[in-house]
């Protein structure tokens, strides 16, 4: 076998200026990610090289949709079979006839490459009736040029192989190669070029090879370009993921930061940037997002889109200065590239995060724009600014209530621990419970299931502050530390160890984000301690409720810390089995309206979210729509107020405390 | 332009009722634990000399009678953009009535500057009695407008928004003056933005005595009114139940009128 130098030279250099495009763009995303802001340290390696197994090798999170995740299944594990084919022909370059050494020859490999060649194409099929015939909305905002590109470069590239494969079956007079018993489609192909001249057959060979090897050389430099960067960008970013808990924001450093949030592109932290890059468009997100269901201008795909364009615009010019030390020209982020609507309208419901296939966090980003407009401009909506106001003034963001904290406790019986003393649990009570009317008979019902059950509890009564959840999500991160910093000390001045709470906020925010500033306590939601009464056996129910019911998963009890099953063992403790679930529950819950602080908010564009969700609970059909979480259950009484639906919104507490 | 601000520190008037607590002693608010902030007008007379001083430059001063704590009010104003601020603090001042903290305050103001403006809310949110700003320009000798808005410097002069009950009257006053301010959307107190803040932290403030304004410990009362506080109480509200009977709507309807009639209610 003699070595063809001509072919071998002309496909190195071609692969020489291709991956010379491909570097020169990967380096200038590199440099972009650069200007971003925190420094790279990763812990917890083995648990991240697992992570890159079963959600890149694995598809996990891909196929939680059935229909696209098995598509890309297929062209993505069709494309790792077929890097063999690719390695083949860099050999067969220098050496025709060449094949792999030890698999080379091998009819399984053969057979499984050719299966996959038959597989991607059945993918590029479904993706492009999934595109052109169905056209869910997702795919609204997306670049549609980009996405036909891509599956026509895919298609030829299957189109070349199988012919190169075929055409070289046919060419094959004597001796056939060892791989033929398992390339049964190559074979069956082969049979076409059967009548062609050999020359003819030979020039047909050549052109199916180089066509191979050179959609797949252009389709390198284009990687860089668009959303296909995934392929690359999906390793570092499931790699780097956050692994501290879902529902905690990332502090800032007020004292140290130069920018209190995100104003300009490059103040966000780099692992937002890289997430922009590893955005594939697949609008899961936005396909699921309350907000935009609901008709308004948010939408976390184009977060991810608009902030990388955005960048890719900007970068060099931010770069150079940088360096030059001045100002520079450019569309401003918040104003020109996201409205301050867009900002506002998220719930911070994590739905989004939950579709996510590249585990992008899109919460962190709003945040950290909201950050720099509250806290650097003092600019919000009416509404919002007065709730911080309030927070600020009096601990608690419902200016105008009509109560004191301790009012619902009244004639109860229940320890102060300023007064009494620590008890064995802390019943924090939350701002919610204590403030609003509707809310307030969760604390009570809350109260007396703990009484029956002779649980040992106290309250902090005139003590509590709000925990800081909503002045966080508001972007107020310096209200958020005073608040969280002064209910630590309290909590610590009594060596609180154990708290209870009946609010999913407080939940998330004394059990995720107190340990940032160390603050450690047990915490345990009520849905959990309840479960645990009625296992062990220390309530006693009076009589069924013979009701059928339905469960609203609050976004901050399931999404955020995946406690789905003890509310919903409460309520199967109360009414029997008749627990009917809403079409989208647990990770698929639709939020109620409220988190992220837009319980403070007025919602004017677009159908009320609450509204919405009110109908999904309608069509269960069910007479009490069960929460655990007094936002959830105040937004849903406005809703069957607004709505007049003929259910019930009641809270878990308050349903087992009718049944003692 | 040189602006004062008059401030009071006061509890925060967003308590629910059953919670408010009067001392039968002194005749005064019991503090309890109870939030203390900047009285709601004074804030708006804040955001007023504020927005000027963006227009116009100069430099904003708060000044407030009141305990060490109201130190945390002149805080907040330094936070929300004032340039310097004074407590004017001793014990018997507390005790002092409106036309005795009104010529204090204006002791203080003509030791410590020459302003072109003087700004008090047009009522403190907890005694209302809207008279101190009305005192003080008399005490100063100064035109003074009450209910204001909204300010625009023109020529020398301040043109002022007053609100009446049926719309607004366009005031034009010469400077120095006092003007009282109301709220409206223009003049919604601002956040403080989260550096000013910090920074406030950092920011000295100017402690003055009885003494420091040259006033004797026994001539306080001299400058008082001859006004005294007889007593204070807590409305009492009631509210009675009363089931009108009949068999038929008309009967009830009959019946209530009837009921109505005798309470003059209608
Ligand atoms: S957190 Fe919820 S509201 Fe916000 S972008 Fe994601 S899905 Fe939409
Ligand atoms: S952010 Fe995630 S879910 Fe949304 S479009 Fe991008 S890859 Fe898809």
């Amino acid at each position: 076998m003699g070595i063809d130098w001509p072919r071998g030279i002309a496909v190195l250099v071609l692969t020489g200026v291709a991956t010379a495009i491909f570097l020169r763009e990967m380096a200038r995303i590199y440099r972009f990610l650069r200007l971003g802001q925190g420094s790279l340290r990763v812990d917890r390696v083995g648990k991240r090289l697992l992570d890159l197994i079963v959600y890149v090798l694995g598809h996990v999170k891909v196929l939680a949709w059935t229909y696209s995740g098995v598509l890309h299944l297929f062209i993505f594990w069709g494309f790792l079979v077929l890097l063999t084919t690719i390695l083949q022909q860099y050999g067969e370059a220098f050496v025709p006839g060449w094949s792999l050494p030890w698999i080379g020859n091998s009819p399984v490999l053969a057979g499984l490459q050719d299966l996959f060649i038959l597989l991607v194409l059945v993918g590029v099929g479904m993706a492009l009736y999934l595109r052109a015939v169905v056209r869910p909305p997702r795919f609204r905002s997306s670049n549609p040029l980009d996405a036909y590109l891509i599956l026509g470069l895919i298609t030829g590239i299957m189109v070349g192989l199988a012919g190169s494969r075929a055409t070289a079956i046919a060419l094959s007079k004597e001796a056939p190669p060892g791989w033929l018993a398992g390339a049964f489609l190559s074979r069956a192909l082969a049979v076409w070029f059967k009548g062609f001249s050999p020359s003819m057959l030979h020039l047909v060979h050549e052109l199916f090879w180089w066509l191979h090897l050179l959609i797949i050389l252009f389709f390198l430099t284009w990687i860089p370009e668009g959303k296909h960067l995934h392929l690359i960008t999906i390793f570092p970013n499931i790699f780097l993921r956050k692994l501290t808990p879902r529902g905690a924001l990332r502090p800032l450093d007020l004292e140290k930061a130069e920018s209190l949030g995100v104003g300009k592109v490059e103040q966000f932290h780099w692992k937002d940037l890289l997430d922009t890059f590893a955005c594939m468009e697949c609008g899961r997100c936005t396909a699921v997002c309350p907000a935009n269901a609901t008709g308004k201008e948010l939408d976390p795909r184009r977060l991810h889109t608009a902030i990388r364009h955005h960048l890719v615009e900007v970068g060099e010019r931010v770069i150079a200065a940088r360096e030059s030390g001045q100002a520079i020209d450019r569309p401003s982020l918040i104003g020109d590239v996201f409205s301050e609507d867009f900002l506002w309208q998220c719930v911070t419901c994590a739905a989004c995060i939950q579709e996510c296939p590249a585990f992008n966090e899109h919460i962190d980003k709003i945040v950290d724009m909201r950050r720099y407009l509250v806290m650097e401009e003092s600019r919000a909506p009416d509404t919002i600014l007065e709730a911080l106001r309030s927070l600020e003034a009096r601990g608690h963001p419902f200016k105008g209530a009509l109560a004191s904290r301790t009012d619902w406790a009244k004639g109860m019986g229940i320890k102060e621990v300023a007064r009494d003393g620590p008890a064995e649990w802390l019943f924090w009570v939350g701002c919610a419970a204590a403030f609003d009317e509707r809310a307030q008979k969760v604390a009570q019902a809350m109260a007396r299931i703990l009484q029956i059950a002779g649980v040992d509890f106290a309250i902090l009564g005139g003590e509590e502050r709000c925990t800081g959840d909503p002045a966080r999500r508001m972007g107020h991160e310096y209200l958020f530390q005073m608040l969280a910093q002064e209910n630590i000390a309290t909590l610590e001045r009594y060596g609180i160890t154990r708290i209870l709470t009946i609010c999913p906020h407080c939940y998330n925010t004394l059990k995720n984000e107190y340990p940032q500033f160390g603050g450690n306590f047990q915490v345990v939601h009520h849905s959990q301690f309840l479960a645990a009464l009625l296992r062990e056996g220390r309530l006693q129910l009076r009589q069924p409720l013979n009701l059928s019911l339905t469960f609203h998963d609050p976004c901050y009890l399931g999404r955020h810390n995946g406690e789905y099953e003890a509310p919903r063992q409460v309520l199967r403790a109360l009414g029997g089995n008749r627990v009917v679930e809403m079409e989208r529950c647990r990770e698929r819950a639709f939020c109620c309206g409220a988190g992220g602080g837009l319980f403070w908010a007025e919602e004017r564009v677009g159908k009320r979210i609450n509204h919405e969700r009110a109908e999904h609970a309608l069509e269960t059909g069910a007479e009490v729509v069960g929460t655990a979480c007094p936002y959830c259950l105040v937004m849903f009484e406005d809703a069957v107020k607004a709505k007049e639906a003929p259910f019930r919104p009641r809270d878990i507490a308050e349903l087992l405390a009718d049944a003692l | 332009m040189e602006i004062v601000v008059c401030l009071k520190q006061i509890v925060d008037p967003e308590i629910p009722a059953s919670e408010f607590r009067l001392d039968p002693v002194t005749k005064r608010q019991i503090r309890g634990s109870h939030a203390l902030v900047i009285s709601t007008y004074d804030e708006n007379a804040l955001e007023v000399a504020l927005q000027l001083k963006e227009k116009q430059g100069g430099k904003v001063t708060a000044v407030t009678i009141g305990e060490e704590q109201a130190t945390e009010a002149l805080r907040k104003a330094l936070a929300m953009g004032a340039d310097s601020a004074v407590l004017i603090s001793d014990p018997p001042l507390l005790e002092a009535d409106d036309l005795g903290k009104a010529r204090v305050l204006a002791r203080a103001i003509r030791k410590l500057t020459t302003p072109d403006l003087i700004l008090c809310g047009c009522e403190s949110a907890d005694w209302v009695s809207r008279i101190v700003g009305p005192f003080l320009a008399e005490e100063l000798g100064l035109p003074c407008v009450t209910f204001g808005t909204r300010i625009e410097p023109r020529d020398g002069k301040i043109v002022v928004r007053r609100i009446v009950e049926d719309g607004y009257h366009l005031v034009e006053a010469a400077l120095p003056a006092v003007v009282t301010i109301a709220s409206d959307e223009t003049n919604t107190p601002r956040l403080p933005k989260v550096r000013d803040i910090m920074a406030a932290v950092k920011k000295p403030i100017t402690l003055l005595r009885m003494a420091d304004l040259g006033i004797e410990p026994g001539s306080l009362k001299e400058m008082e009114g001859r006004i005294v506080l007889q007593d204070v109480a807590i409305p009492v509200r009631e509210a009675r139940c009363e089931f009108i009977e009949g068999d038929t709507p008309e009967e009830q309807a009959e019946r209530l009128v009837l009921r109505l009639k005798e309470l003059k209610v209608i």
